[in-house]
């Protein structure tokens, strides 16, 4: 790997940025992913991962079992939203913000 | 690694970041910055990072949101670009009752000079066409927009680095102790001896409080939000619960759960977020979902931030809010002057943790 080897394919994260955010103090992959969006595309890591990893060790000298996987979230693979969604027209947790704004005597808070 | 400074901030998220960056920027003078993991690894990097004013309550408090969203275009010459965008902020509403309310919220805010408008329907549409067009109408305010919360950290980090400040990560605070008129601060790589020492812990606030048996009475909150593939900019403004960032994802959520610490996802929660995504913008349907996080937010037990210094505690102050992105220049700046000249520009005395009754463990 040289300066100039593309890490992350999807969002196109060369090696240099990374080493860049390792020299400021990342140490695991999401801090790595977070600073320079390696990672946060359709494939979610799956590409990059162990070479970010090889990348900490190369320059860290932490053994690779200290240095975490990245956080795998759902859906794993993209899917639509369409699909997500289902025919209850409630929300229990999910809120608009004008419910937040309370009226007292008719009047804002 | 030096031992002796003249302030140690604890927590490097966006409060602890912007008060290293705004203090270091007015007096170089030995800062240190301790977090327990890395700065973007708790809530600082798991939002929507709207900068948001408009519907937020009381009145006052919106002005305070206000004054800050206000420094963001001078934060970004100084800093470097952290992607802010004034997009303006869009609350969508689908019942004839939320227009009192938003009527009533525009009037209230008109006396205090933040301007909002009650849009209708065929207005709200017209603003933003991909809207649901069973809208009954939205508030909308000029002012709103979104900020790169990564971007955002990093620069603060980076500009505050550079004015001399130092960091030390993956380091946990264990122990502090107030000697005559100094601190000591024992943490995992070490004891470090300071004169000022704040308290930025953001959810972990209670935690840091229990160090120095004083009640921050701060909360979590769990957020969860949903990610798209990048699609072609087509959303205008911020709408709460749904924005587009720079290079085109669309981030959706405003759930709100009791959970702790927890960070995990739900899949309950992830389809309550899909049909909101749908609800609000129903061509969202066909976008693809990369990628589902939470975050644990900060919520003080009244909501409003706990701001100032720590009464009975000489040179001990706490900063810990709930919307740390909007808040975070206005803070930064309003710590570092109350730390170097004792007094605020805005005053801050609304937002003492002397308001809470219980504050002595």
């Amino acid at each position: 790997m040289d300066k100039t080897t593309i890490i992350c394919r999807c969002e196109e994260i060369s090696y240099e940025e990374i080493e860049d955010v390792i020299s400021i103090g990342a140490r695991r992959f999401d801090d790595v992913k977070r600073l320079t969006r390696c990672g946060m595309g359709p494939c979610q890591s799956k590409i990059c991962s162990s070479l970010v990893a090889e990348i900490i060790h190369d320059k860290t000298g932490l053994p690779f079992p200290e240095i975490p996987l990245p956080r795998m979230r759902m859906p794993i693979s993209p899917i639509k939203i369409g699909t997500l969604t289902t025919n209850s027209t409630t929300f229990s947790s999910v809120k608009s913000v004008l419910d937040e704004v309370e009226l007292e005597d008719g009047k804002v808070k | 690694m030096d031992t002796n400074y003249e302030t140690i901030i604890i927590g490097g998220g966006v409060l602890g970041s912007s008060i290293a960056y705004h203090l270091s920027d007015c007096k170089k003078d030995r800062i240190l910055v301790l977090d327990q993991k890395f700065p973007l690894a708790g809530t600082s990097g798991s939002t929507q990072a709207w900068i948001w004013v408009h519907n937020k309550t009381p009145s006052w408090y919106a002005e305070f949101n206000m004054y800050s969203a206000e420094l963001f275009p001078y934060l970004a010459k100084k800093i470097g670009d952290v992607e802010y965008k004034q997009t303006g902020g869009l609350s969508p509403f689908f019942n004839e009752a939320d227009r009192e309310k938003a009527l009533q919220l525009a009037k209230a805010y008109k006396e205090i000079g933040i301007k909002i408008k009650v849009l209708s329907r065929e207005e709200a549409l017209e603003k933003e066409p991909s809207l649901n067009p069973n809208v009954a109408g939205a508030t909308y305010s000029s002012i709103d927009g979104n900020v790169n919360p990564f971007r955002l950290v990093d620069r603060y980090m980076r500009a505050a680095k550079k004015n001399g400040v130092q960091y030390s990560t993956f380091n946990k605070v264990t122990e502090i102790q107030k000697l005559h008129d100094k601190f000591i601060v024992v943490s995992e790589k070490g004891t470090f001896v300071c004169k000022n020492l704040i308290l930025a812990g953001g959810t972990w606030s209670r935690e840091l409080g229990k160090l120095v048996d004083i009640n921050i009475p701060v909360n979590q909150v769990r957020g969860q939000i949903l990610v798209t593939e990048p699609l072609k900019p087509f959303l205008n403004y911020t709408i709460s619960g749904v924005r587009q960032t720079f290079n085109g994802e669309v981030l959706i959520g405003y759930s709100m759960e009791k959970e702790g610490f927890n960070r995990a996802t739900t899949l309950d929660l992830i389809q309550e977020t899909a049909n909101m995504a749908v609800h609000y913008i129903p061509g969202l349907r066909k976008a693809k979902v990369v990628r589902a996080f939470s975050g644990i937010r900060a919520m003080p037990e009244d909501g409003l931030p706990i701001l100032g210094s720590i009464p009975g505690i000489d040179r001990l102050y706490v900063a810990a809010t709930h919307s740390g992105m909007t808040l975070s220049p206005l803070i930064g700046t309003l710590m570092s002057e109350l730390i170097l000249d004792g007094e605020t520009s805005v005053p801050i005395d609304r937002y003492s943790i002397s308001r809470f009754d219980s504050l002595v463990r």
